[in-house]
């Protein structure tokens, strides 16, 4: 279906194109620049350049250069890879609510944060960032063990929430133990923010990329491939179970250093897909991955802006933003897509938000994928 | 299927006697003093005004979730659906939370906090349904409409929880779900609602049943689909409102319980109702006593004195461990 579908969206893309690629870039410019502006001390966009030509020497170049452009780099490249993540997850999976939080990554992390924390185990403070990884990667690790390397799409998703759950109770029991200072310190982290961040954090980022980033180009092409089904898949050559194992493992390359360093900004992973289908709905995997990630970067550089500021001196939490606003979007997104004429009927369950979102008919190997997936939600 | 009942009314008493016996502070052999009338003053209070209020609260609320779970899982046709996926728990857990919070309620008002936990679960039920809208007959968008209600709901308590920090260390119980510290006023508060929305419940048995059948064969046998399946998801979200304003969010309890009952006494929900109340007190009276035990036995440990094993983690671990099972077995087959 790769080639019918890319020509489709080719010409889609031509005839929308002009807006789009300059509505994500303005986004993107706006929420970045405001980052950098807004706040205590108030930096006007014109001084923007100087103060970071200043150097220390200036507050305001203190304040931008060191604490304000690591922030804005974590949350456009924490975003990005969320965005990136939540979207081979959905492909992977066949399900538009495979979100991040699902595989047991996040619960992982943060488990790896919140033990040593409260069971009062002094570790040194390079460690701190790997225990947490370690623990994202164990949450990811036993998940796909546990749903035998990928079998079936729907048990791996129910393999994950049991995970979670799991290790949900043993942070649970942990913070019961922890006294009041040690538990905010837990909730905060466990809510996923931004704040206080440095270029240290940032750095600890770019080894996993480097992995990250050319599996996820290999393996983009494989992800269009697998929504057909894993029988058409099959067909078309591509070994299913191994393909979607090893897509599910980039994910968690993907999900686990974010999360140890900013914690599990919740649902940016289910929003940035969403809003990169709604773009182009013809489009593949392939086309998709590059709008999800800068979705995902613009969603969670526009939430970190009332994390800082709607509270002023109190900081609230990115990821509570997300959970408040990008659910929301994201049902209306859902609806919206479920509402035009012919969906309802034909999708049955309706839950299932194809791609094909849009009036025109849509080939007959679509219409059975999306029917696969509404059998797998109910 | 009476033997069944016997069977199971009998595990309840055993499980109810394990739960008085396996606490810390006491012996046995103190505690059949106590029933035979001696003991002291500290035990006899041990025994009246501590265990045995924390038994009740636990077995009541285990019954309110089983039937909740049993009620859900019948309205809607989905087996996944317990109480934690169509946001009644995170509502109730909000509405308690935002209570304590905000300082209408606390310790020495329960009364205040059940109100708050059933507005909360009715606002949550409420916010699924203005969602789910038109499409409030389809069971699988009900569900997958659920999780994300559960999302903001649960984003919402973590800002309750940032506005007032001062009141994470209390309210981190109903996150949990813990019997620990119930007495005789949790107790007077669950029973008069318990027992009002299980005789509801009891009443909707028969349209339930036919409800299981499929929407097409309950109205051709007569039935008002649409008002039944609404006065069924009342039941529901008032009875896992107590149970949450009694013990906190207790996982999987509600999502599993209704299994089990339809294992044992069949898709008749006239039977397997009362079965499903038996069965959630049995695993909740049960999975206390032995988070007590647990509790008893690290106590004994070398500095394992700090920890006390909350209930709700164990049902959680337990819930887990049986989903994966489930799943593993059953690998191919669509949920």
């Amino acid at each position: 279906m790769s080639a019918p579908t890319a020509t489709g969206g080719a010409r889609t893309a031509g005839r929308r194109g002009r807006w789009r690629l300059p509505a994500v870039l303005v986004l993107l410019a706006a929420a970045s620049v405001c980052a950098l502006s807004l706040g205590t001390p108030y930096v006007p966009v014109h001084r923007l350049p100087a103060a970071l030509a200043d150097g220390d020497t200036t507050l305001a170049g203190v304040v931008v250069g060191e604490l304000r452009v690591p922030r804005l780099v974590l949350a456009l490249l924490a975003g990005a890879c969320l965005g990136a993540a939540g979207l081979v997850l959905q492909e992977a999976l066949r399900n538009p609510l495979a979100v991040p939080e699902m595989l047991g990554v996040s619960s992982g992390a943060a488990l790896g944060v919140a033990a040593p924390l409260v069971l009062a185990v002094s570790v040194p403070a390079a460690a701190q960032p790997l225990l947490a990884i370690g623990g994202a990667a164990l949450g990811g690790g036993l998940t796909l063990l546990a749903a035998g390397l990928g079998r079936s799409p729907s048990a791996v998703l129910l393999t994950g929430a049991a995970v979670a759950a799991a290790l949900q109770a043993a942070l649970l029991v942990l913070m019961v133990m922890a006294d009041q200072l040690d538990l905010q310190i837990v909730y905060r982290y466990l809510l996923g923010s931004l704040s206080a961040r440095t270029w240290d954090d940032v750095t600890g980022l770019w080894p996993w990329l480097l992995v990250a980033v050319p599996a996820l180009v290999l393996c983009a092409p494989v992800l269009s491939v697998l929504r057909l089904g894993d029988e058409d898949a099959e067909a078309l050559g591509v070994r299913a179970r191994r393909a979607r194992f090893a897509a599910l493992a980039i994910a968690v390359v993907l999900i686990a250093p974010v999360t140890a360093v900013c914690g599990p900004v919740a649902w940016v992973g289910f929003l940035a897909p969403h809003l990169a289908r709604r773009i182009d709905p013809r489009a593949g995997a392939v086309r998709w991955l590059p709008w999800s990630a800068a979705w995902g970067a613009v969603v969670v550089a526009v939430a970190d802006l009332p994390a800082r500021l709607a509270l002023a001196p109190v900081e609230t939490p990115a990821g509570a933003w997300t959970a408040l606003l990008g659910v929301p979007a994201g049902v209306a997104l859902l609806r919206s897509g479920n509402r035009r004429p012919g969906r309802r009927r034909r999708g049955g369950a309706g839950a299932a938000p194809g791609p094909g979102t849009d009036p025109r008919p849509v080939p007959p190997e679509q219409v059975r994928t999306e029917q696969a997936r509404a059998e797998e939600v109910r | 299927m009476n033997r069944r009942f016997a069977a199971l009314v009998a595990l309840v008493v055993v499980c109810a006697g394990a739960g008085l016996v396996a606490g810390r502070g006491m012996s046995p052999s103190a505690l059949w003093d106590v029933v035979g009338g001696g003991g002291s003053l500290t035990e006899r209070h041990i025994l009246f005004q501590l265990r045995l209020p924390r038994l009740l609260v636990a077995l009541g609320a285990g019954a309110c979730l089983g039937v909740a779970g049993l009620v859900l899982q019948s309205a809607l046709r989905n087996p996944l659906a317990g109480p934690e996926v169509t946001g009644v728990t995170p509502g109730a857990v909000l509405g308690a939370v935002t209570a304590t919070g905000l300082g209408f309620a606390g310790w020495e008002s329960p009364l205040a906090v059940v109100v708050a936990a059933c507005l909360g679960g009715c606002a949550g039920a409420a916010l699924l349904w203005l969602l789910a809208g038109r499409s409030a007959g389809d069971p699988a968008q009900t569900a997958v409409h659920g999780v994300l209600v559960s999302a903001v709901l649960g984003g919402l308590t973590a800002m309750v929880l940032l506005v007032a920090p001062g009141q994470l260390g209390s309210v981190v119980q109903w996150l949990v779900g813990t019997t620990e510290g119930r007495v005789w006023q949790h107790w007077h508060l669950l029973w008069p609602w318990a027992l009002a929305w299980t005789a509801a419940a009891w009443l909707l048995a028969g349209p339930l049943t036919l409800l299981r059948c499929g929407d097409d064969i309950a109205t051709a046998a007569g039935l008002a689909t649409g008002r039944a399946r609404r006065l069924a998801l009342l039941c529901a979200v008032a009875l896992t409102a107590g149970a949450v304003a009694a013990v906190g969010a207790l996982g999987f309890v509600g999502l599993l319980v209704p299994h089990l009952a339809l294992a044992v006494f069949g898709a008749d929900l006239r039977r397997s109702l009362p079965g499903a109340a038996l069965i959630g007190a049995v695993v909740v009276c049960g999975a206390d006593a032995a988070a007590q035990l647990a509790t008893r036995l690290l106590a004994a440990a070398p500095d394992g004195g700090a920890l006390t094993l909350p209930v709700g983690a164990l049902t959680t671990c337990v819930g887990a461990v049986l989903l994966l099972v489930v799943v593993r077995r059953a690998p191919d087959r669509t949920f």
